[in-house]
C-alpha cells in the first residue's frame, strides 16, 4: 500500500509518502512527479518519515528523474528516511545524486 | 427355501393358473356328471371357491411380474395392453354367444356341459382381462407418486385380497354384506382414480389414441359386466365364480378409473397444446443453457436462440442485428423475412422509434424487453430485447406480429428468460476462449522461465583453493537475479552476481542483457572497476530510463591468494574472517549500473584488494534474502545473515547455503519468499 499527499507550500511541495513503494505501484509515485513537474515546482520536498519499504522499481522512479532535474535546475531533498530505507538509498549509491536529510527543517535549509 | 430366479415366477404362475383352471372344470363337470346321473359327487362349493381363490393370486402375481418386468412401457403402450386384452375377452364372448344363436333351439344349445364349458372360459378372460387392467392402471397411478399414494394403493390391494375370500362367508347371495363391500370397493376406486398425472404428458396425436383404446375398455368392461350378471340366475351354472366380489370389485375399479381417464384425456384435449409449447420451452431453454461445445460457435446457441423465441412468441417475422467492431448494424438470422423488406423494416423503425429510451451504450440494458407498436402495412406489433454480454449490449433481437399487441406477459417473460440464457452460453463461450488463450500465454511463460534458467550456470568454476555453490528463485516465473563464474587464466577466477531493478518479464530482459554484456567484456580481462566502467556505458545505451542493475564484480587469485574487487549499487558482501571467527559487510562505495548514465560515473567506482586465507567464507547474495520478510513486516536483515554465517562457518558450501536459506524460510514462517528473487553464492577458501 503507498499512500501519496501532496502539499503545496510557498515556495517548494512536499510530496508525503506513506507505505511501502514496490513494482506495482511506483506507477503512481511517477505519476505524481509528474503532476508537481506539471506545475512547475521547483523545489521539491519527499518527506519520507512514513516510508517503510522501497523496492528497486520505487528508486528506479526517483533515478529516472535526475537527468531532468538537474537540466531544469529543479531541486529535490528527500528527508526523514527511516534507518533501513535510508540504508537502500547508500548502498545503491543514491546518496551520492540525491540530497538526503533527517528531517523537515534541515531539508529546508537545504533548499534554499 | 429355494429362491426362484425371476423369469421362473411368471411362468410357474403362469403354469399353476392354468393348471388351476384345468381343475375347476374338472370339479364342474365331475359336478355335473353328478347331478345328470343322480350320484351325489361329494364335491363341495368350497373346492371351486379356494380353486377360484388360487387362480386370481397366480393370475395377478403373473400380471405383476410381466408388466413390471417391461420398465419402459410407455403410457399408450400400457393403456394398448388393456385394450387388446379387453378386445379379446369382447371377442371371444361374442363368439360363443354367436355360436349359440347359429345353434337355435337345437339339443346341444341346452347341454349343460357345454354351456358351463364355455362358461369357465368367459370367467378365465374375464379375469385375465379384469387383472390385467387393474396392474396396468396401478402404474399410471403410480405415476410420479408420492408416498401417501403408495400407502392408499397397498390399502387397496389388501381389500381385493381380503374381498376374495369374501365369497366363504356370503355363500354367493346378494345380501347386504355384499353390497356394503361393494359400496366400499366402488368409494376406494373413485379415490384412487383421481391420479390421472400421466394424462398430460401425452401429446395430442397420443391422447387420441388412448382416447380410443380407452373407450374400447369401457365398452368391453360394460358388456362383459352384463354378460356375468347374466349368469347369476342360470340354472345351469352350479357354483356361480363370477358373483364374487372381488371380481365384482374390480369391474367397479377399472371401470371407474378407465371413464375419469377417458373423460380427463378428452377435456385435457384442447390445452395439451400449450403443456407441448411449455414443454418445448423447457427443452429450448436447455438447449440455450448447454455451453458451447468445441469447435461451434456463438453463431449456434444465437440461432437457437432466435428459433426459440419465435416459437415461443408465435411470431409472424424476427431477425438478430449485431453490431460489429465499427457499430454498423449487420443482420442475422433472418425468419420468414427477406433481405429488402428487413432493411424497411428496420429503417421505418429507426425513424418511428418504437422503443423509445434504448440507447446501445446504457448499461442497464440488461434484462429489459422492449414494446412498440410500428406502422407497417403488414407486422403491426414489435418486440426488442438487447442482448447483452460482459455489461456491453453486442446485438438486439427483433420479432414481429401481424397483430396488435401481439406479445403477452408470458411471452416477454420467457422470451427475456431466452435472451439472458443465450447471453450467459456466449459470455462463457468468450470466457473459456480467453482462459485457452491466458493458458497459450502460461505456456510462453513456461518457455521464458526455461530459457531464463539456462541462463544461469550449470557448474560454477573453481579449482582446489576454494569450493563454490550458488542457486536462484524467481518469485514470478521470470526473475532479474544473476550470478556467473568465469576462469580467466590458470589462477584466476571472475565472480559476479547481480539484481535488475523490477521484477518479471522486464528484469528478465535486461538480466540476459547483462549476461551478453558481462561475456563480452570478461573476455578483455578487465580490472573489476574497469568493468564497472565499461558496464554502465553499455547499460547506458540500453536499459529504460528508470532501470539500472546493482552488481557485485570479483577477481579471485588463488596463486597470490588476493581478492581484488567492486560493488556496484549491490548488497554489501558478507565475509567470515576465520582466523577472528567473525564475520563483516565489506564496506566500498559504488553506485548501480545506469543510475548515472554518463562520464560523472568513474567518481563513483572503486575498487579493493585484500588476502583471504583457509577457512576464510564469502558470501554473495541479493537483496530478496534481507528483505525477506516475516508475517509482522520485520525484515530478515544483515544481522540475521550474519549470525548464521558465523554459526555455520565449519560447515561446507553447500550446507552454508541450505542453513542459511533454512533460516530465511523458518524467519518469514514459509517455503518461500513471495515477493522478490533472491539468490546466494558461497565460496569457501581452502
Amino acid at each position: 500500500m503507498l499512500n501519496i499527499e501532496h502539499i503545496k507550500q510557498k515556495g517548494y511541495s512536499i510530496l508525503q509518502l506513506s507505505g511501502e513503494v514496490d513494482a506495482s505501484n511506483s506507477v503512481d509515485l511517477d505519476a505524481a512527479f509528474q503532476e508537481i513537474l506539471s506545475e512547475g515546482a521547483k523545489r521539491i520536498l519527499v518527506d519520507g518519515s512514513k516510508l517503510e519499504y522501497i523496492s528497486s522499481a520505487g528508486l528506479g522512479v526517483f533515478m529516472s528523474y535526475l537527468e531532468e532535474f538537474q537540466e531544469k535546475d529543479i531541486q529535490l531533498v528527500i528527508f526523514g528516511l527511516l534507518e533501513k530505507v535510508h540504508q537502500v538509498f547508500v548502498i545503491l549509491g543514491l546518496d551520492k545524486l540525491i540530497t538526503l536529510k533527517p528531517n523537515q527543517e534541515e531539508a529546508l535549509q537545504a533548499i534554499v | 427355501m429355494i429362491r426362484l430366479s425371476s423369469p421362473n415366477i411368471g411362468k410357474v404362475s403362469i403354469l399353476v393358473a392354468i393348471l388351476t383352471w384345468l381343475s375347476l372344470l374338472f370339479v364342474d363337470i365331475t359336478r355335473i356328471f353328478g347331478l345328470l346321473n343322480q350320484l351325489e359327487s361329494g364335491v363341495s362349493p368350497e373346492v371351486s371357491f379356494i380353486l377360484e381363490i388360487t387362480f386370481f393370486i397366480m393370475v395377478y402375481i403373473f400380471f405383476n411380474h410381466s408388466i413390471a418386468r417391461n420398465e419402459r412401457n410407455e403410457f399408450l403402450n400400457l393403456i394398448w395392453r388393456g385394450a387388446s386384452t379387453g378386445l379379446l375377452a369382447l371377442g371371444v364372448s361374442l363368439l360363443i354367444r354367436l355360436f349359440y344363436y347359429l345353434l337355435g333351439d337345437s339339443r346341444l344349445a341346452t347341454d349343460p356341459l357345454l354351456k358351463n364349458f364355455f362358461y369357465h372360459i368367459n370367467f378365465a378372460l374375464t379375469t385375465l382381462f379384469l387383472i390385467s387392467c387393474t396392474l396396468l392402471w396401478k402404474r399410471l397411478i403410480l405415476y410420479q407418486k408420492t408416498k401417501k399414494i403408495v400407502q392408499q394403493w397397498q390399502a387397496f390391494e389388501i381389500l381385493l385380497l381380503v374381498s376374495m375370500f369374501f365369497i366363504f362367508f356370503n355363500k354367493n347371495t346378494l345380501d347386504y354384506s355384499f353390497l356394503f363391500g361393494l359400496v366400499f370397493i366402488t368409494i376406494f376406486s373413485i379415490s384412487l382414480s383421481v391420479n390421472l398425472k400421466w394424462i398430460p404428458y401425452l401429446t395430442f396425436k397420443e391422447k387420441w389414441k388412448s382416447i380410443l383404446f380407452l373407450f374400447i375398455i369401457l365398452l368391453a368392461t360394460s358388456y362383459l359386466f352384463v354378460e356375468v350378471l347374466s349368469y347369476s340366475d342360470s340354472k345351469v351354472i352350479l357354483v356361480n365364480l363370477t358373483d364374487n366380489l372381488f371380481l365384482i370389485g374390480l369391474f367397479s375399479f377399472v371401470f371407474f378409473y378407465t371413464l375419469f381417464s377417458f373423460l380427463v384425456t378428452l377435456f385435457n384435449l384442447p390445452t395439451s397444446s400449450v403443456f407441448e409449447q411449455k414443454l418445448v420451452e423447457a427443452i429450448n431453454f436447455q438447449r440455450l443453457s448447454q455451453s458451447i461445445k468445441p469447435g461451434q460457435s456463438e453463431n449456434q446457441v444465437l440461432d437457437i436462440l432466435v428459433d426459440s423465441c419465435m416459437s415461443a412468441s408465435y411470431a409472424d417475422a424476427g431477425w438478430l442485428e449485431l453490431r460489429d467492431e465499427m457499430n454498423a448494424s449487420v443482420f442475422f438470422h433472418k425468419r420468414f423475412i427477406d433481405k429488402e423488406d428487413l432493411q424497411k423494416l428496420f429503417d421505418l423503425i429507426n425513424d418511428t422509434k418504437p422503443f423509445a429510451n434504448f440507447e446501445w451504450e446504457k448499461e442497464d440494458n440488461e434484462n429489459k424487453v422492449f414494446q412498440g407498436k410500428i406502422a407497417d402495412s403488414l407486422y403491426k406489433s414489435a418486440l426488442m430485447v438487447p442482448l447483452v454480454v460482459n455489461q456491453r449490449t453486442i446485438g438486439r433481437i427483433y420479432l414481429l406480429k401481424e397483430v396488435k399487441d401481439g406479445f403477452n406477459k408470458e411471452m416477454v417473460n420467457i422470451i427475456s428468460t431466452f435472451v439472458g440464457q443465450a447471453c450467459i452460453s456466449v459470455e462463457n463461450y468468450r470466457l473459456l476462449n480467453e482462459a485457452i488463450k491466458n493458458e497459450r500465454y502460461k505456456e510462453e511463460l513456461k518457455i521464458a522461465q526455461r530459457v531464463q534458467r539456462s541462463l544461469l550456470p550449470d557448474t560454477l568454476h573453481h579449482d582446489d583453493s576454494f569450493e563454490i555453490c550458488g542457486f536462484s528463485i524467481a518469485a514470478d516465473e521470470v526473475g532479474g537475479d544473476y550470478y556467473e563464474t568465469k576462469k580467466l587464466g590458470d589462477n584466476q577466477f571472475v565472480l559476479i552476481i547481480g539484481d535488475v531493478s523490477g521484477k518479471g518479464t522486464s528484469a528478465a530482459f535486461n538480466m540476459s542483457q547483462m549476461k551478453g554484456i558481462f561475456h563480452s567484456l570478461v573476455q578483455l580481462q578487465p580490472k573489476p572497476s574497469d568493468f564497472l566502467l565499461m558496464a554502465n556505458n553499455a547499460l547506458s545505451q540500453c536499459l529504460e530510463k528508470n532501470h539500472f542493475i546493482t552488481t557485485s564484480y570479483f577477481i579471485i587469485d588463488t596463486e597470490k591468494k588476493t581478492i581484488n574487487y567492486s560493488r556496484a549499487g549491490h548488497c554489501p558482501t558478507l565475509y567470515y574472517d576465520h582466523k577472528k571467527k567473525e564475520s563483516e559487510y565489506l564496506s566500498i562505495d559504488g553506485m548501480g549500473l545506469g543510475i548515472l548514465r554518463n562520464n560523472l560515473y568513474k567518481q563513483y567506482v572503486h575498487e579493493k584488494t585484500f588476502s583471504f586465507f583457509p577457512g576464510d567464507i564469502l558470501v554473495l547474495y541479493t537483496d530478496g534474502i534481507v528483505e525477506a520478510k516475516n508475517s509482522k513486516g520485520i525484515e530478515f536483515g544483515y544481522e540475521r545473515l550474519k549470525t548464521v554465517v558465523n554459526a555455520s562457518a565449519t560447515l561446507n558450501v553447500e550446507q552454508i547455503q541450505n542453513k542459511i536459506i533454512q533460516e530465511v524460510y523458518k524467519f518469514i514462517g514459509k517455503n518461500r519468499i513471495a515477493d522478490d528473487d533472491y539468490s546466494l553464492m558461497i565460496i569457501k577458501f581452502n
